[in-house]
């Protein structure tokens, strides 16, 4: 594992987020948690749909502690490790729902090719998805595709895989 | 207008998802906000990130006023003089952090770490994740440049 490039503050919370090397700045700790438990909690789409994008983006990233990560709420909202597995690059012929390759297309697009996507594509993602759907995933992309890459940016990333990690969104 | 929204504009069409809107807003203008790093360095770098992407609409989107040289000489910022060697490294760490952040050297981080210290290297980086992730949304949404 190579050195990460700034060490976590010395001070600890308790608080997975503010005890990482993030809390190295606190003016964005707060913001970054509200913005966070948003995308979790509170829009249209469910936990699971939004772990989806997450786990897609973090496979594309090769973030290794974002792909072992798993948030119990989007167990709990019916996403399993079958389901998980499908979402590789041949996701187009797994058994997943259409919904759930239209998100994982998508998601596909922000991270290779933001301004490829074809009309049919965009036709199907408006008669599946709300423009509120369509925002909350934008979104839900972003902030997971910051912080996977920041993790890969800080350095310290182990060089194989870790076991499955079940844990709680961070408040 | 974009495909799914009749809105114009990034901030309108964040509105069709309320439960965000602000909770986005409070987070990305706390990087505007920092004691850490300049705003003048972020403002080169989201540019920088939006050139890389060819993208007009965060091109010419202005989050603070610079000088018109800055914005002229930055596609070749590493043959001009008008940059400081504190924003010529964080520049350097924003296009490899673009290309790929896997990619990212000791010495590029370093070079950051010289002149704003460890937070803020922290700093640059989740600045650098939302402005990569904002340009790629104004493409993906295709919005229009103003």
């Amino acid at each position: 594992m190579a050195k990460p490039r700034v060490s976590a503050p010395s001070e600890q919370t308790g608080n997975v987020v503010r005890d990482s090397a993030l809390g190295m700045v606190p003016q964005t700790v707060d913001p970054y948690l509200a913005f966070n438990k948003a995308i979790w909690h509170q829009g249209p789409l469910s936990a699971a749909e939004v772990e989806m994008a997450r786990l897609r983006n973090a496979r594309k990233v090769n973030c290794v502690f974002c792909k072992a990560v798993r948030y119990d709420i989007a167990i709990e909202a019916g996403l399993d490790e079958s389901k998980v597995e499908q979402i590789d690059d041949d996701f187009a012929n797994s058994e997943l729902s259409n919904r759930e390759k239209l998100l994982l297309a998508y998601t596909d697009f922000y991270l290779n090719d933001p301004t490829g996507m074809s009309a049919d594509f965009k036709q199907q993602m408006t008669d599946e998805f709300t423009a509120e759907e369509i925002v909350h995933l934008s979104m839900a992309i972003v902030l997971c595709n910051c912080f996977s890459r920041c993790a890969v940016s800080l350095g310290g990333m182990p060089e194989d895989d870790l076991p499955r990690m079940e844990i709680t969104v961070p408040e | 207008m974009s495909w799914f929204s009749t809105a114009n504009s990034r901030d309108d069409i964040i509105a069709e998802a309320p439960f965000l809107a602000e909770k986005f807003h409070q987070f990305y203008r706390s990087f505007w906000q920092l004691p850490m790093l300049p705003v003048q360095t972020l403002e080169l770098c989201r540019l920088r990130i939006a050139q890389l992407h060819q993208c007009d609409t965060e091109w010419q989107r202005e989050e603070i006023a610079l000088a018109a040289i800055l914005r002229k000489d930055l596609s070749q910022w590493n043959k001009s003089t008008n940059y400081s060697e504190a924003e010529r490294a964080c520049l350097e760490f924003a296009e490899v952090y673009t290309m790929d952040p896997q990619a990212i050297s000791d010495e590029q981080a370093d070079a950051v770490k010289a002149h704003y210290g460890d937070a803020g290297l922290v700093a640059l980086i989740e600045a650098l994740g939302m402005f990569y992730g904002l340009t790629r949304v104004s493409q993906l949404w295709e919005l229009p440049a103003n």
